[in-house]
């Protein structure tokens, strides 16, 4: 079985697989690259406004083969004042 | 009282079984696990050697999960005629089975609470402090280090996580310099500071010896 690298990023923290993991084929590596995505969006919101996260997996080469990311694009909407000027309400 | 060895991956006690002996593991690791239609598995417990995994059996009669193996382990079957012999003969004994499933009870709200609410890596120390306490207690782990010969997949599947998770987590958690992890050894190098990380009380596993 071929052997794939899984390569992570939430924006902050990114892991390199250096380990990597044998699997079926590449539908079952780009399945477990998406599975990470929610988990990683789990762990670091709500913290911001503006994030990244991204995967990608590898070949045993090195070349990556797959690659995708989730962005979040948050914003208090044009004309409206935010009491956030004077404070953050929670304190995270 | 039936002895049985078995290799890592065969099941101790099947889904829908009906059993009519109860199973206690002498050595190696095993998981209650519930697995759904598409393949998707969740480990709901982990039980080590001296934990009675399956006296639920003697009162539930059908079994709702199984029990595998996640290590090679041995294991002795007690027939049903026989706890309750000993329950009727010694009440006090009985009284312990009871405590053992009471435990059993609280390690899973443990468990919710960590799936729930930790954040990954509290999560995941948390287990470890759990485990090492439980493995101290029957004196397979001393000095912070025990022997935890499980796959990714597997941890994967006790925390709920992806199996990307699991890696990003762990070299989260050692780079916080409380726990080492090499091969199948986990080694805590500051309990305490791995301890407030988790959140860990250990009041829920009961570790101390009362009256019961």
């Amino acid at each position: 079985m071929p052997r794939y690298f899984i390569d992570s990023s939430d924006g902050n923290f990114s892991h390199i697989d250096s380990e990597g993991v044998e699997l079926a084929g590449d539908a079952a590596a780009r399945y477990l690259a998406l599975d990470a995505l929610p988990d990683m969006v789990r762990e670091v919101l709500p913290d911001g406004d503006q994030r990244q996260f991204a995967v990608c997996v590898r070949d045993e080469g090195g070349k990556v083969i797959y690659s995708a990311s989730l962005t979040l694009a948050g914003g208090w909407r044009e004309g409206y004042t935010s009491d956030l000027e004077n404070g953050p309400l929670i304190d995270l | 009282m039936r002895r049985r060895v078995l290799r890592k991956g065969e099941e101790l006690v099947a889904q829908n079984s009906q059993p009519s002996e109860s199973c206690i593991v002498l050595s190696g690791f095993t998981a209650r696990e519930v697995v759904l239609a598409d393949g998707k598995r969740q480990i709901t417990a982990l039980h080590i050697a001296g934990d009675f995994v399956d006296l639920h059996a003697f009162l539930l009669k059908l079994m709702d999960h199984s029990v595998v193996a996640l290590t090679d382990c041995e294991v002795a079957y007690v027939p049903h005629r026989e706890l309750l012999r000993v329950i009727e003969q010694s009440p006090h004994l009985g009284r312990l089975f009871w405590l053992s499933t009471v435990i059993d009870g609280a390690i899973q709200r443990a468990w919710i609470t960590s799936s729930g609410r930790r954040a990954a890596t509290a999560h995941l120390g948390h287990l470890i402090c759990e485990l090492y306490l439980r493995l101290h207690a029957v004196d397979l782990a001393r000095d912070g280090s025990f022997a935890f010969p499980v796959a990714q997949t597997e941890l994967a599947d006790a925390l709920g996580f992806s199996l990307v998770h699991v890696n990003r987590t762990l070299q989260e958690l050692r780079a916080t310099g409380f726990v080492r992890w090499k091969g199948s050894t986990v080694a805590i190098v500051d309990f305490d500071g791995l301890a407030a990380l988790s959140q860990f009380d250990p009041t829920y596993l009961n570790l101390v010896k009362l009256p019961r």
